[in-house]
């Protein structure tokens, strides 16, 4: 077993497709780093902390990004977004068996401001681009840094999101809403709160994450194979389904203040257990339980 | 009778002024303050209950708060401070003069106070030398416990972390002392008896529960890499080597990262069973993969663990527990089977200088000792046999009568944090104690009990080093960038590497490459937590769930 959580972005990549299958584009000695961290004398990375590629998963094409935490906690600059952006376009000429987001980011390069939101809107437009074309777009997100800020609602616009418990997903991060907020309203420190708003298993209850899976690389590698060649059709039904969806599940929980008290609204036995429970578990536990999510029949 | 009993006339004496406060042994914990100003003498020698974990705040607290007008120029002594309110009795000119063990999280506010002269340090004792004076020329006059729970005869259950009370109790209640307890509550009837009520005079009912440090809990997602490669060599260049099963570990990550390969790396190289069996250890969250995989055959405790509770008790075959099933600790024999009853000490340290010396002391604090003095230290004493000693003996080959030695290891990274080198010229200890007024540079483990060195560079044997040249050499061949390393004789570390004193991870067939987290039986605490069945419950700060 081998942790995502504390893999690299190659680590992953490497582990996650069919061996010797992956093939880089712009790979580090092509040296394309950030002007903007250049101009400020900050430190670069050769790849500007993203890995994109072309391979093979279980023997089926797919063009892959991998955002590497250890850089910058993810951060989203205006080279680091062009090069998904570009992935996602190609994905039109090419039509792999998906495109697969390996995310893990706080959100957008601070130091880049406005080129890194311009970045950040333009994933956002190719991966609808993408889903248009009835071309799979899969998150796998399972990282240190979580997936926050803009790439939290780009992840949410993609057909399925893979999680672990480890992973978390928000828009505002914890420490953020914290700030804004004050502690009475969110407590960044207190992990447990923490990983039972934002983490794996709530984003699975609540519809947000299609799979949970254990923080094994091979589990993430067994849920995205199962994925690919499966694109949810993206259309204004849809869309107005989704968004009856979200309203329903707002209107359903708005009295409520903790993750807790939605597991035992949904009638989910010993609520109070579920963080501890490994994966299979968990999955066993909350059969048929859960909020329904994207794709789910209505 | 009076001529040899002036003890026990004193003492008469101050139960008798005490007792409007009292309702029998029980004491309103409003009346504290009353209780102890009329117990208490100026220039008593008083104890304060402050071990590594337990703390008997609440009563600390009432002492720090006496009238220094009435109550002056105590003599404090005690195992650990850890509290401020420990510190705060020499402030607020209670006491003046201090003997005692550790201060680790008050070390830099001792350090003023003491340049202040608000107080005078005595010395600074290893555990067992404390406990020893305790019985001899530092018998307390008055002795300020705590306990889980206590009954109206005074009858004393300690839980879990029993720690030093047995020893503090004893001392004070058989030279004619005064014993008073805190007790988190008042029952009817103890779980087991860990103190007998006669020799316990007061108890107050504490009002909230004493304060207990998780101390020995480390993350399993905090370990490094480079830890767990010297984690292997640990296993494999000195466990296996000498076929240590009798041993106390430290407190740091090195030796947690130790604890969490045995079920891994020291399974796949056939060790179950032939290595780490029996120890003198506090329940260490880290070795529960170990237990569960049948490494472990029995553990003794100096403390307890919090969160461990269930675990412990859902494990009689392995912790010494009482009819109740709860932990029975106790610091002194914890510390008695370390020192005679093991063959090996491992730990962490922050500085080691060119004769093996071996300190944590750093300028401006001065934190005193944990456990590792004593059972970091050859026991001179002792006289039966085992193979790991008998040929820890032979390879330092003193001549004359055979004899064994313990081995005494020091593990640490040749940088630590901050990129402080690990390896010194001098200790800052010789700085501390000139600076403090010290009769002795506090040394951790001194140089001539070390018997090896181990490094993400290798391992120095330094039993093997036929003279302080040599030693020296050894001591530089494994202290990799440092300064002290750089200035190797690369001849005579080549010689020392061919002759065995030096290993290479590569010697001992150590694969760096094999060297990932993947290797460790658990990498956070939820692992932990399932690989106890759910018997473990950490504290919330080590939680994400």
């Amino acid at each position: 077993m081998t942790s995502w959580y504390e893999a690299t972005a190659r680590q992953r990549i490497a582990g996650l497709l069919d061996p010797d299958t992956f093939a880089e584009i712009l790979r580090p000695e092509d040296r394309i780093t950030s002007p903007h961290l250049r101009e400020l004398g900050a430190p670069a990375a050769f790849d500007d902390g993203v890995v994109v590629g072309r391979g093979l998963l279980a023997g089926r094409p797919v063009l892959v990004a991998a955002q590497e935490g250890a850089f910058m906690g993810g951060a989203v600059g205006e080279v680091h977004g062009a090069k998904i952006t570009g992935l996602l376009e190609r994905a039109m000429d090419e039509r792999p068996a998906a495109v697969l987001l390996l995310l893990e980011t706080g959100g957008v390069r601070l130091h880049e401001a406005n080129a890194g939101l311009i970045a950040v809107s333009e994933i956002m437009r190719a991966i609808l681009a993408v889903r248009a074309a009835q071309i799979p777009v899969i998150v796998l997100n399972g990282g240190r840094y979580g997936v926050f800020g803009g790439m939290g609602i780009a992840a949410s616009l993609c057909d399925a999101i893979v999680m672990s418990e480890e992973g978390r997903l928000g828009l505002s991060g914890p420490e953020v809403i914290e700030t804004t907020m004050g502690v009475e309203e969110f407590d960044a420190s207190d992990r447990a709160l923490v990983w039972r708003t934002v983490g794996g298993k709530n984003r699975y209850i609540l519809g947000e994450a299609a799979t949970l899976v254990s923080d094994d690389i091979a589990e993430f590698r067994a849920a995205a194979a199962v994925l690919v060649d499966a694109a949810l059709p993206l259309d204004l039904p849809e869309v107005e389904a989704e968004h009856a969806m979200l309203r329903e599940r707002l209107e359903r929980f708005s009295d409520i203040g903790d993750a807790q008290e939605i597991w035992a609204r949904l009638g989910i036995a010993s609520p109070e257990t579920l963080p501890i429970l490994d994966s299979d578990t968990f999955l066993r536990v909350t059969e048929g339980k859960a909020v329904r999510r994207k794709g789910d029949a209505a | 009778m009076s001529r040899w009993n002036k003890l026990g006339v004193n003492r008469a004496a101050r139960i008798e002024r005490a007792s409007h406060v009292a309702k029998g042994k029980i004491v309103d914990a409003t009346r504290i303050g009353d209780l102890l100003e009329q117990v208490i003498e100026p220039g008593d020698r008083v104890c304060i209950e402050g071990n590594n974990q337990k703390q008997a705040d609440f009563l600390a607290d009432a002492l720090a708060h006496l009238d220094p007008a009435k109550v002056h120029d105590l003599h404090i002594v005690q195992s650990v401070l850890a509290l401020p309110e420990h510190l705060d009795v020499f402030e607020r000119g209670v006491a003046s003069r201090l003997d005692f063990s550790f201060s680790g999280p008050q070390a830099a506010r001792l350090a003023r106070l003491l340049s202040s002269g608000k107080l005078k340090i005595g010395a600074i004792h290893t555990y067992l030398e404390l406990f020893g004076r305790y019985f001899t020329d530092l018998t307390p006059r008055v002795s300020l416990v705590c306990a889980q729970a206590a009954d109206r005869e005074g009858n004393l259950y300690t839980g879990g972390n029993t720690e030093d009370t047995p020893v503090i109790v004893e001392a004070t209640a058989f030279r004619r002392g005064v014993v008073i307890v805190q007790a988190n509550e008042i029952v009817d009837r103890v779980p087991r008896v860990d103190i007998p009520g006669d020799w316990v005079d007061f108890v107050v009912r504490s009002p909230r529960p004493h304060y207990i440090e998780p101390l020995f809990t480390r993350d399993p997602a905090q370990i490094s890499e480079v830890q767990v490669l010297m984690a292997m060599m640990a296993i494999k260049g000195i466990y296996a080597e000498y076929g240590v099963r009798r041993l106390n570990h430290g407190i740091g990550f090195d030796t947690a990262a130790i604890e969490l390969l045995l079920p891994t790396y020291g399974e796949s190289l056939g060790l179950r069973g032939k290595i780490a069996t029996h120890w003198a250890l506090n329940p260490h969250p880290a070795l529960i993969p170990a237990i569960e995989a049948g490494f472990v055959e029995s553990v003794h405790s100096f403390g307890s663990e919090l969160g461990m509770e269930n675990y412990v008790r859902a494990r009689p075959d392995v912790f010494f527990t009482g009819p109740d099933g709860s932990l029975r600790s106790n610091r002194a024999l914890s510390q008695t089977a370390g020192l005679y009853g093991c063959d090996m000490f491992i730990g962490s340290t922050l500085q080691i200088d060119l004769a093996g010396n071996s300190s944590t002391a750093t300028l401006g604090r001065i934190a005193g000792f944990g456990g590792a003095p004593n059972m970091g230290s050859d026991a001179r004493g002792r006289r039966h046999a085992t193979e790991p000693w008998l040929r820890a003996g032979r390879e330092a080959d003193a001549g004359g009568i055979p004899r064994g030695r313990k081995l005494v290891v020091q593990m640490v990274e040749t940088f630590r944090e901050h990129m402080e080198p690990a390896f010194v010229e001098r200790l800052d200890a010789w700085e501390l104690a000139e600076s403090a007024g010290l009769e002795l540079p506090p040394v951790m483990i001194y140089g001539d009990d070390v018997t090896h060195i181990l490094t993400e560079e290798g391992i120095a044997n330094l039993l093997l080093c036929r003279n302080d040249e040599e030693r020296e050499q050894a001591i530089r061949g494994v202290a990799g960038y440092t300064p002290v390393g750089l200035a190797r004789d690369k001849r005579m570390v080549g010689n020392l590497r061919d002759r065995g004193v030096i290993r290479r991870p590569e010697d001992i067939g150590v694969d760096p490459a094999i060297a990932t987290r993947d290797l460790l039986a658990a990498r956070s605490m939820k692992d932990l937590v399932r690989a106890s069945g759910g018997l473990y419950d950490p504290p919330t700060r080590f939680r994400s769930w």
